[in-house]
């Protein structure tokens, strides 16, 4: 009698538990693809066309290899990456890593703001009005603690990144072109390009992902049981991620490219498509971008502000009371109308803001990788479950490879001035 | 010179300790207090038993009763007048102020819930040294990072002073032992104040190794409390983490209904062990539970409650009433029952208080009670609970049976999401 009965529900149960995992990766590889990483791929195409769309694929790798690390970490340990390295790594290192992360959480969220004021123009809408509602949107989402159902709702919404494939078919890319400029890159040593690929490397694997994709794991709960859901699901969140960006690349290598247009914003990059793709195909580009910069101007904020309490030990989260939790409501606010006020500020110099939101993005990066390889190799921390060799080999190779490119990232502007 | 000297443990790890002549012998790396303590209120057990010294290039253990902190003109000075090595038992005996307190979560008794050390609050006395409290203001954190003295300055400037927060060294408990051979019943001691609410929202916050290593710590009659207050997930990795006699175990001293629940979520294999691995009793009633849908009253009601025939007097339901000392949700309403567990009536404890107590039930029920059958829609339950304001409605089957009660106290939760759900259309 039991057993007819749990049968019948295990079919439910497998189709809740593939719904329940298929979450971490694919929400972060959406959250990925954010404002910033849209300019970049925009920008990235528009003066190299297809030249530089083979990064994308040491990017997967990589992105890949280090969400599996952040999500074997978040089953076993049950904790958060900021209380790991707050426990491990010692007061000094922890403050240094989190002041980083909280100036590039202000930078990138001012990016956000920036898509949200570039792509509301090309709808017509002046920034001085789209920014202070959207930043008072975000707010009530958040504090009301209406955010999980947001949460789901840019989830499907994010589906419209898709839209950028319609962008790009539109614009009649050379898919022969783009298939060899993938199989024989020919990279072209410049200060200029290597600051390309520095800059395409550095937005597909921010630092503060590691800490959200850890978190978002224990929020769902995972057990090493559900481990090879949770691949699956890192994957098709890293595809998605590599996709849209290949798309964008594309759309913009395929028509302003060849035309030898220059653009320095994302919106730009929807503005100058019209002449050559059509009016839709600049709005699609437009919509996304929107609807990535409100998606990360909700969860960037948001994941500084958690991150920064929890490794400092302060009351977070947003079923918390104000009066709890006082420290995470007051970084919460103050990081999203900092970000939304460097937008309104007439003449804003936002090409440096979003260069040294990079660079400081390009010294963290290195220095979190290198707390969670020494973290995720400790046998007293993950017991049976650290890294094996290809891991390990995988994970230092990338940590060799992005010191490098951040060093470069910090001395080619020296360089080339 | 002074008799007391205080000081925060940040002040004096990774300095020197010297010696009576003056000479550096090695380096403080950690400090043992004592963890076991005699009784309630023991001073001794915030006392500093053993110091982790690296003396060349090994580390040791050593006595910390010929050691004394000194303060002169600001500094902080560690003097040894021997060294005396500690026995193994001592040192698995105690616990260690860096290693397991410093950065660690601890749990605060009085605010239940979860703080981060940053600093600890230490004092010499001619008796020893002793922790007297832990600090997880900003201004510990300030102090370890070394940046306390130019934004104090700063902030002068504006008039703010910076928050200190410290809490008593009595009203913490340490949980992260997982490097010690320690007996934990003992070193969780002072979880066993908390209300079993507030240490499923612990447990519910801790890492998993954590969580599993307080929740075994606990006697079976907590644990169960523990457990039906903890959140579905929470429960099941409890449950998978511990070996199934233990969960078993816990089992059986929760409600049925309770342990249907979690069953409920559990992979058929495992709730099949456990349930074979609990009295055939307790099992018995879960299983019949299981068998109804999660949309059937059947599902959530309770199968302890309290029954009568009519014909026994108010005595001597009082009588059964204390000798079998049910728990407080089985008496929200007591039934009356003819021969085959016929449901004719119901009456309340406050009945049975106002009345003599030679009064046979019959006269003080009410009868043609308002009940719930087992195989009805869930949804049902909130139309009848407020319309007759009701703690706990009778279950019946077809035949008038009694089956169980539904208790509102497993409702309530439904009941406001409904409420909210209506609200939002």
């Amino acid at each position: 009698m039991t057993g007819v009965r749990i049968n019948r529900k295990n079919i439910f149960r497998k189709l809740a538990v593939f719904f329940m995992i298929l979450g971490p990766g694919i929400i972060t590889g959406s959250v990925d693809n954010d404002a910033g990483g849209i300019t970049t791929y925009s920008l990235a195409g528009a003066q190299y066309g297809y030249g530089l769309i083979w990064t994308l694929i040491p990017s997967f790798v990589v992105l890949l290899v280090i969400q599996e690390m952040n999500a074997r970490m978040g089953i076993v340990t049950g904790k958060g990456l900021a209380d790991l390295i707050r426990e491990n790594a010692g007061i000094k290192i922890t403050f240094l890593i989190f002041l980083g992360l909280l100036f590039s959480g202000i930078g990138n969220t001012t990016t956000e703001f920036a898509g949200v004021a570039g792509s509301m123009e090309v709808f017509g809408v002046s920034k001085y009005l789209s920014v202070p509602v959207v930043t008072f949107l975000v707010w009530i989402l958040v504090v009301k603690g209406t955010y999980k159902i947001a949460e789901r709702i840019f989830l499907v919404f994010s589906l419209s990144l898709l839209t950028y494939v319609v962008s790009a078919i539109m614009g009649k890319p050379d898919w022969h072109m783009i298939g060899t400029s993938i199989i024989h890159p020919k990279v072209e040593v410049t200060t200029k390009s290597m600051a390309m690929v520095i800059g395409l490397v550095g937005t597909t694997i921010a630092p503060w992902m590691q800490f959200y994709m850890q978190s978002t794991v224990i929020e769902k709960g995972l057990k090493m049981k559900n481990y090879n859901y949770t691949v699956a699901d890192i994957i098709v969140g890293c595809v998605i991620t590599v996709v849209v960006a290949f798309f964008i690349m594309v759309a913009c290598a395929a028509t302003l490219h060849p035309n030898g247009i220059q653009i320095n914003e994302a919106k730009d990059a929807a503005m100058a498509l019209k002449p050559f793709a059509g009016n839709l195909a600049s709005q699609v580009f437009a919509f996304g971008l929107f609807i990535a910069s409100i998606f990360s101007a909700t969860i960037l904020p948001l994941a500084t502000a958690f991150f920064v309490c929890e490794a400092f030990g302060f009351e977070a989260g947003i079923d918390k009371k104000w009066d709890e939790a006082k420290e995470f409501y007051v970084l919460y606010t103050g990081i999203l109308i900092i970000s939304a006020g460097i937008i309104l500020i007439p003449k804003a110099p936002l090409i440096p803001i979003s260069l040294w939101s990079q660079v400081i993005n390009g010294i963290l990066l290195p220095v979190v990788l290198v707390s969670m390889m020494i973290l995720i190799n400790k046998k007293k921390i993950m017991g049976t479950y650290v890294n094996g060799k290809i891991t390990n080999f995988i994970g230092w190779g990338s940590v060799v490879i992005l010191v490098a490119l951040s060093a470069a990232l910090l001395i080619l502007p020296l360089l080339s001035r | 010179m002074t008799s007391f000297t205080t000081f925060y443990l940040s002040g004096i790890i990774g300095k020197e300790a010297f010696g009576a002549d003056g000479d550096a012998i090695g380096i403080i790396k950690d400090l043992l207090i004592n963890t076991v303590p005699s009784g309630q209120n023991d001073p001794n057990s915030q006392l500093v038993i053993g110091v982790k010294l690296k003396i060349g290039k090994e580390t040791g253990y050593y006595s910390f009763n010929s050691f004394r902190v000194v303060k002169a003109r600001e500094m902080l000075n560690v003097a040894c007048s021997s060294l005396l090595e500690l026995k193994k038992s001592e040192i698995d005996n105690g616990m260690l102020l860096v290693e397991n307190i410093l950065d660690k979560q601890i749990v605060d008794l009085n605010g239940r819930k979860l703080v981060r050390v940053n600093d600890v609050r230490m004092v010499t006395l001619a008796t020893g040294t002793f922790v007297i409290a832990v600090d997880i203001g900003i201004d510990g954190l300030l102090r370890r990072i070394g940046i306390t003295m130019p934004i104090k300055r700063v902030l002068s400037l504006f008039k703010i002073s910076i928050p200190t927060k410290y809490i008593l060294w009595d009203d913490v408990q340490a949980i992260d032992f997982s490097n010690l051979n320690i007996k934990l019943s003992k070193s969780y001691a002072k979880l066993h104040t908390l209300h079993p609410s507030d240490l499923a929202d612990i447990l519910e916050d801790l890492g998993k190794k954590s969580s599993t290593s307080v929740f075994s710590a606990l006697d079976e009659e907590k644990a169960a409390d523990v457990l039906e207050e903890l959140e579905i997930r929470a429960q099941i990795h409890i449950i998978e983490s511990l070996p199934v006699d233990k969960v078993a175990d816990v089992l059986e001293k929760m409600p049925a209904d309770e342990v249907a629940d979690i069953l409920d979520e559990l992979e058929d294999d495992k709730a099949e062990l456990l349930l074979n691995e609990m009295e055939a009793e307790s099992s018995q009633e879960v299983r019949e539970l299981l068998e109804y849908e999660d949309d059937l009253v059947g599902s959530i009601m309770t199968t302890d409650y309290m029954s009568f025939s009519g014909t026994k007097t108010v005595e001597d339901v009082l009588k059964e009433l204390r000798l079998r000392k049910p728990e407080p949700a089985e008496l929200y309403n007591l039934f009356v029952t003819e021969k085959d567990e016929k449901l004719i009536g119901t009456f309340t404890l406050r009945d049975l208080v106002v009345a003599e107590p030679g009064t046979e039930i019959n006269q003080i029920m009410k009868s043609e009670p308002v009940s719930l059958y087992d195989d009805q829609k869930t949804s049902a339950i909130a139309e009848i609970v407020s319309k007759y304001n009701l703690l706990a409605v009778p279950v019946i089957d077809q035949e008038d049976q009694l089956q169980g009660m539904v208790v509102v106290d497993d409702v309530v939760e439904d009941l406001m999401s409904e409420r909210r759900t209506k609200k939002r259309k």
